[in-house]
C-alpha cells in the first residue's frame, strides 16, 4: 500500500535520511524503531510532503506522490498525526475531527457517513465524547493524542502515520494508546508506526524497521526483532 | 453633559470604521503573519469603484438607496479580486523568496500604484458621494445623529459578525481557522493552505472596500481618502491587537471618540495626533496590543 525507495531527504543542506526504503502492506502495522534524532519523525514528514524529498520516491496504492504538498497527499488517503499531535487549539473537539475529514466534506474524497465515523471516535475515544464542545486548547495531553488520532483517522485513511503517540504521557495512559493501535489494528486499518517505546510496539506491530542514522539498520517480523540480540541490546534493553 | 454625549456619538462611527479596517488587517495576519500596508488604498478603491457604479445606477433611473444595495455586490467582488491580486503580485512571491521584508515593501509599493492609478481615473479632487439615507441628522435625546451614521455602525458589525459566522459555521471557515491555528497541521489536513491565504487577502481588501462605501457618504472620496484612514487603522489594529476580534472595536472607538474630543476640546488641527500617540505608546508599552499575544512577524 505505502511503498518508500531510496529516500534521501533533510532540512535545507542538512541531509537526514540516506536513501531509505520501507514498505506498509495493506492491512498491516509496520512500526518504525530508533533512537532519537535517527530520522524516524523525518521520514514520516517526507511521505506525508511536509518537506519536500530530495530524491527517492513514495509510492501510495502504486501512485507516485513523491514532492506533492501535504494537502495533495492527504487528499490522496494518507493521513499523518504529526509529532507533538498538533490539535488546533482555538477549535472545539468536533471541530477538529470536522477537519480531518476535511477532504471528505469539500469533495476532494469520498464523502461516506461522516456523522457515524464521528459517533465511531466518540465510541473508540469516549473522554473526547465528553468533551466534543470544548476547545482543543484545553485538554490534557493525552486526551490532545487522543483527538489528534480520531483526527486523522476521520479522513478515512488508506494509510495512517501516527508519529509517537505515547510522547509524553502518563503510563496508564500508554498503555490505553497502545490498546487503541491494537483495536485499529483487528480493523485492518494499514499502519506506519513510529515510537520510542520499541518494546511496546514490536508486541503490537507485525514488521518493523530500526533507523540508525538516517538509514535501515536492521528489518524483519516484529517477532523476529523482538528476540534479535542487537536490536535487544540497543533498543530493548531498558525499555520503560 | 450634552455637548460631550453628542462628541462620544459622533466618535462612535468613524471609530467603528477604523475598528472595521483594522479587523480587515487581522484577516491577513491570522493566516499569513502578514499585513496588506496597502489597506487605505483598498478602501479608497473599493469607495471609487462604488462611486462610479451608484452613479452609473442612478443614471437608470434608480432610487439613490435601491442604487446602493444594488452597488454593494460589485463593490464586493472588485475587493475580492484586488485582495487576490494584492497577495498575488506582492506576497507570495516576497515570501516564496524566503524575502522576510519584502512583504511590507512590496504591499507599500503595490498601495502606491493604485493611489497613481486612482488619480489617473478618477481625478485628483475630492468628489462627492451620493448618500443612500437621508442627510438630516435625527434628534434622539440629547444627541443628534445622522441616519448614515446609524448605518455605519450597523454595516460594520454585520460584516464583523457575517465572517465570524462564516469561519465557526462553514468547513471553509474553519479550514481558515485551521490554518492561522497551524498552517503545517492545516496542510496536513488536506487543506490548501496557500489558497486560505489568498482568499484571506479577498476578505481583507472586500472587507475594506465595504468600509469605504459605508464612510464614503459622511466624507468626501477621492485617492487619497485611504492613507490616513488606514494608518489610523492599523494603529488600532496594533491598541487592539492583532488577533483580537473585540479589541479592534473597543480600539476603534476609543481612538473615534478620542478624536472627536480632541477636535473640539484642543483643535482641529490636532484631530489626528491622539491615534499616533497611542499607537507610539502601546507600540512602546505594550507590543501585543491591548487584548491581543501574537507579534508582528520579526522582521
Ligand atoms: N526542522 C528541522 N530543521 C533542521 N534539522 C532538523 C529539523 N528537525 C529535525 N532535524 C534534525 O534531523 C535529525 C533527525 O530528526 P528527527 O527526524 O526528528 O528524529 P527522530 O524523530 O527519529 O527523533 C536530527 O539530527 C534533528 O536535529
Ligand atoms: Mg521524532
Amino acid at each position: 500500500m505505502l511503498e518508500v525507495n531510496d529516500l534521501v531527504a533533510g532540512y535545507g543542506k542538512v541531509k537526514v535520511l540516506h536513501g531509505l526504503s520501507l514498505h506498509v502492506e495493506e492491512g498491516r502495522l509496520v512500526t518504525l524503531i530508533g533512537s532519537n534524532g535517527a530520522g524516524k519523525t523525518t521520514t514520516l514528514r517526507a511521505i506525508s510532503g511536509m518537506i519536500v524529498p530530495e530524491s527517492g520516491t513514495v509510492r501510495l496504492g502504486g501512485e507516485d506522490l513523491t514532492g506533492q504538498p501535504s494537502f495533495k497527499i492527504t487528499k490522496k488517503g494518507l493521513a499523518h498525526s504529526p509529532e507533538g499531535r498538533r490539535v488546533f487549539p482555538t477549535q472545539s473537539v468536533k471541530d477538529n475531527l470536522l477537519l480531518g475529514a476535511f477532504p471528505r466534506l469539500t469533495g476532494a474524497r469520498e464523502r461516506g457517513d461522516v456523522e457515524g465515523d464521528l459517533d465511531r471516535m466518540f465510541t473508540l475515544f469516549p473522554r473526547l465524547a465528553e468533551r466534543r464542545a470544548q476547545l482543543a486548547g484545553t485538554l490534557s495531553g493525552g486526551e490532545q493524542q487522543m483527538l489528534a488520532m480520531a483526527r486523522a483517522l476521520m479522513l478515512n485513511p488508506r494509510v495512517l502515520l501516527l508519529d509517537e503517540p505515547s510522547m509524553g504521557l502518563a503510563p496508564r495512559l500508554v498503555a490505553e494508546v497502545f490498546a487503541t493501535i491494537a483495536r485499529l489494528k483487528e480493523q485492518k486499518i494499514t499502519m506506519l508506526l513510529v515510537e520510542q517505546f520499541a518494546a511496546a510496539a514490536l508486541e503490537v506491530a507485525d514488521f518493523g524497521y530500526v533507523l540508525e542514522n538516517g538509514r535501515v539498520a536492521a528489518k524483519g517480523p516484529a517477532e523476529a526483532l523482538r528476540n534479535d540480540a542487537a536490536v535487544r541490546a540497543a533498543y530493548l534493553g531498558h525499555a520503560h | 453633559m450634552n455637548v460631550l454625549s453628542q462628541l462620544i456619538v459622533s466618535g462612535i462611527a468613524v471609530g467603528m470604521i477604523y475598528g472595521v479596517i483594522a479587523f480587515s488587517y487581522q484577516l491577513t495576519f491570522a493566516t499569513s503573519k502578514t499585513l496588506n500596508f496597502g489597506q487605505g488604498e483598498a478602501l479608497m478603491l473599493g469607495a471609487l469603484v462604488g462611486l462610479t457604479t451608484i452613479n452609473f445606477l442612478i443614471g437608470q433611473a434608480l432610487g439613490t438607496l435601491w442604487a446602493y444595495l444594488l452597488m454593494l455586490p460589485i463593490v464586493f467582488a472588485f475587493g475580492l479580486a484586488q485582495g487576490a491580486v494584492v497577495e498575488w503580485l506582492g506576497v507570495r512571491q516576497a515570501v516564496k523568496a524566503k524575502s522576510e521584508a519584502g512583504w511590507i515593501m512590496a504591499t507599500i509599493a503595490l498601495g502606491i500604484i493604485f493611489r497613481n492609478l486612482a488619480e489617473n481615473i478618477w481625478g485628483r479632487d475630492a468628489l462627492r458621494f451620493p448618500s443612500p439615507l437621508p442627510e438630516a441628522a435625527l434628534t434622539i435625546g440629547p444627541v443628534r445623529i445622522q441616519p448614515m451614521e446609524i448605518a455605519i455602525v450597523i454595516g460594520a458589525l454585520a460584516i464583523m459578525l457575517a465572517v465570524e459566522i462564516f469561519n465557526r459555521r462553514s468547513i471553509f471557515g474553519k479550514a481558515v481557522v485551521a490554518t492561522a491555528n497551524d498552517r503545517d497541521a492545516a496542510g496536513l489536513m488536506g487543506i490548501d493552505t496557500r489558497r486560505v491565504i489568498t482568499f484571506s487577502y479577498a476578505l481583507s481588501s472586500m472587507t475594506a472596500a465595504f468600509a469605504g462605501v459605508l464612510i464614503a457618504p459622511v466624507t468626501l472620496t477621492g485617492a487619497t481618502m485611504g492613507a490616513v484612514l488606514g494608518l489610523k487603522a492599523f494603529a488600532v489594529a496594533i491598541i487592539g491587537g492583532l488577533s483580537s476580534g473585540m479589541g479592534v472595536i473597543v480600539g476603534g472607538l476609543i481612538l473615534g471618540i478620542t478624536e472627536t474630543l480632541t477636535g473640539y476640546y484642543i483643535s482641529t488641527g490636532y484631530k489626528d495626533v491622539p491615534g499616533l500617540v497611542l499607537l507610539l505608546l502601546v507600540l512602546s508599552l505594550k507590543p501585543s496590543g491591548l487584548f491581543g499575544r501574537a507579534t508582528i512577524k520579526k522582521v
